[in-house]
């Protein structure tokens, strides 16, 4: 599993807050946890005003490059800023992202076809977030073509097909699942990527949430996620979740698989109840369109936080 | 607990299904149809908003919530003058051009609806130039409210209200702004009436803004 270790996002506000503070020692502090929690790659990214945004970039990256090796993600929604930041890094990383929004992809495929950059695509276009698979895997082939214009190997490229958020979007996961499987299917090098604590928004006790999606999403084909490596329940989940993988094939009960999961990570029961209400409702949105069920049960204090 | 305390309790509570039911009673039993829609209905909105501004219920609850509400008004609505459903006046929104972000400004129309607005919602990526045609079709809009939810969108914002400044029309309606990397001292940079950190406190802003 390809880590993305997402915890210096200037979206986060205690990330904010030291950027602001030009806080260094913050910065580096929460680059070595991730290192050390084994992160593939971390993630940098400013969101400051653009005119900013690349000199913030700057300032980080150095601080993480001054406590360990870890390649970076250069994370930016302005292709141009990603590209510009590329010269910062000491070593190839991962460039966060493109997609067949405007011009991003004529932007960033020239500078780093001969490179050995890797790239992440997400899998929306000027029109947004296509709703239906089918125009997601239409937009997902028009992005291999233009990989294909610049050589673009598909083992460089971690194609995110977008997590949109349960509570507001009942289909979130089976789209994302379905999106999954047909890539990998299509392009076996071809790595499957998400930030996907986008799922659990508006939800009660949200790492449930995200621990079954991740769970789910591995077993659909997804094999790189942006997410807190230094997270031990999450990381626990990830490797069991690797583990049944292997003897999984189409049709086998996912719910059982995920209870199973549990026991192999470690989980609590109490955590255990929790993800198999979440991973029947990422699964079952025609059983419950508004994730009732899942809050009635946090409602009943059964999951989350023991009240004293 | 009278009728109209019982659709109130059915809509903050989500019941769809039953909700309709409610409303026929009440309006059987002689209740005024506007009274069930100001005080049953509305007024439960407002509690669902303020125990989501809260943190007490979450986004699904207030998505069954504003289902039970068009319910409710459908029964109501052979029963209201035309007009009563948006009372306190029209509200054209989107998110401005750039930006495709739609849950955030969704949830807003919503709750701003159940506030008693005719809500006119213009989409993701909305040019300046349609938000000020689309006044020009609806002069009675009261409020314009725009959403960004990126950095990189603030500054299509803040071209957006310039716009909306300069123009002819801007003493007749007031400008709300929100999104993730808004503030309300971003906001009063740019020129905005208001801004407003989450979907609840939008649709009061709205009523505020709009003197109801």
């Amino acid at each position: 599993m390809i880590i993305i270790g997402e915890k210096l996002n200037g979206s986060i506000p205690a990330v904010a807050q030291a950027i602001a503070d030009k806080d260094a020692e913050f910065i580096k502090a929460r680059a070595k946890a991730q290192a050390d929690a084994g992160a593939t790659f971390i993630d940098v990214c400013a969101s400051v005003e653009e005119n900013v945004e690349v000199e913030t970039m700057k300032w980080m990256i150095d601080l993480v490059q001054e406590v360990c090796d870890t390649p970076i993600c250069v994370d930016s929604p302005s292709a141009r800023n990603c590209v510009a930041a590329l010269p910062f890094c000491k070593k190839p990383g991962l460039l966060n992202s493109v997609s067949l929004e405007g011009d991003k992809i004529d932007v960033v495929f020239p500078v780093v076809a001969n490179t050995d950059w890797q790239i992440v695509a997400l899998l929306c276009d000027d029109k947004g977030i296509p709703k239906t698979v089918e125009r997601r895997m239409e937009v997902f082939h028009g992005i291999m073509a233009k990989a294909k214009e610049f050589g673009i190997d598909p083992s460089r490229l971690h194609i995110d097909p977008l997590v949109e958020t349960r509570s507001t979007e009942p289909e979130a996961f089976l789209t994302f699942a379905a999106c999954a499987r047909q890539i990998k299917a299509e392009y076996p090098a071809i790595h499957v990527t998400s930030g996907l604590s986008n799922i659990s928004f508006s939800l009660p006790v949200r790492k449930l949430v995200n621990q079954s999606f991740m769970f789910l999403s591995i077993l659909a084909g997804m094999d790189s996620a942006i997410v807190d490596p230094t997270n031990k329940g999450m990381t626990a989940v990830i490797k069991a979740a690797e583990e049944l993988k292997a003897g999984y094939k189409d049709g086998d009960d996912q719910v059982a698989l995920v209870a199973k999961g549990c026991e192999m990570a470690g989980i609590s029961e109490r955590d255990a109840l929790g993800m198999k209400y979440a991973a029947e409702m990422l699964l079952d949105p025609e059983e419950d369109e508004f994730c009732l069920e899942y809050i009635g049960i946090y409602r009943e204090g059964l999951i989350g936080p023991v009240k004293q | 607990m009278t009728k109209i305390e019982e659709v109130a309790q059915a809509v903050q509570n989500g019941k769809a299904k039953i909700v309709g039911g409610i409303v026929q009673e009440a309006l059987d039993a002689g209740c005024d149809a506007t009274e069930i829609l100001n005080d049953g209905m509305i007024a439960a909105m407002a509690v669902v908003g303020e125990k989501f501004k809260n943190g007490e219920i979450f986004v699904p609850e207030m998505l069954v919530a504003a289902r039970a509400m068009k319910k409710g008004v459908e029964v109501l609505k052979p029963h209201l003058a035309s007009g009563a459903a948006g009372a306190n006046g029209k509200l054209i929104l989107g998110t401005v051009a750039g930006d495709l972000h739609d849950i955030g400004k969704n949830l807003v129309g919503m709750m701003i609806e159940s506030a008693g607005f005719e809500v006119i919602d213009l989409g993701v990526d909305v040019p300046i130039e349609k938000f000020i045609e689309c006044y020009k079709e609806n002069p009675d809009t009261k409020i314009v409210a725009l959403s960004a939810l990126l950095t990189t969108t603030m500054p299509s914002l803040r071209d957006t209200v310039k716009a909306l400044n300069e123009s002819d029309f801007r003493d007749k309606i007031k400008i709300m702004v929100g999104g993730a990397p808004i503030t309300q001292e971003f906001a009063d940079e740019i020129g905005a009436d208001g801004y407003s950190p989450d979907a609840a406190s939008a649709a009061e802003l709205a009523k505020k803004l709009a003197g109801c």
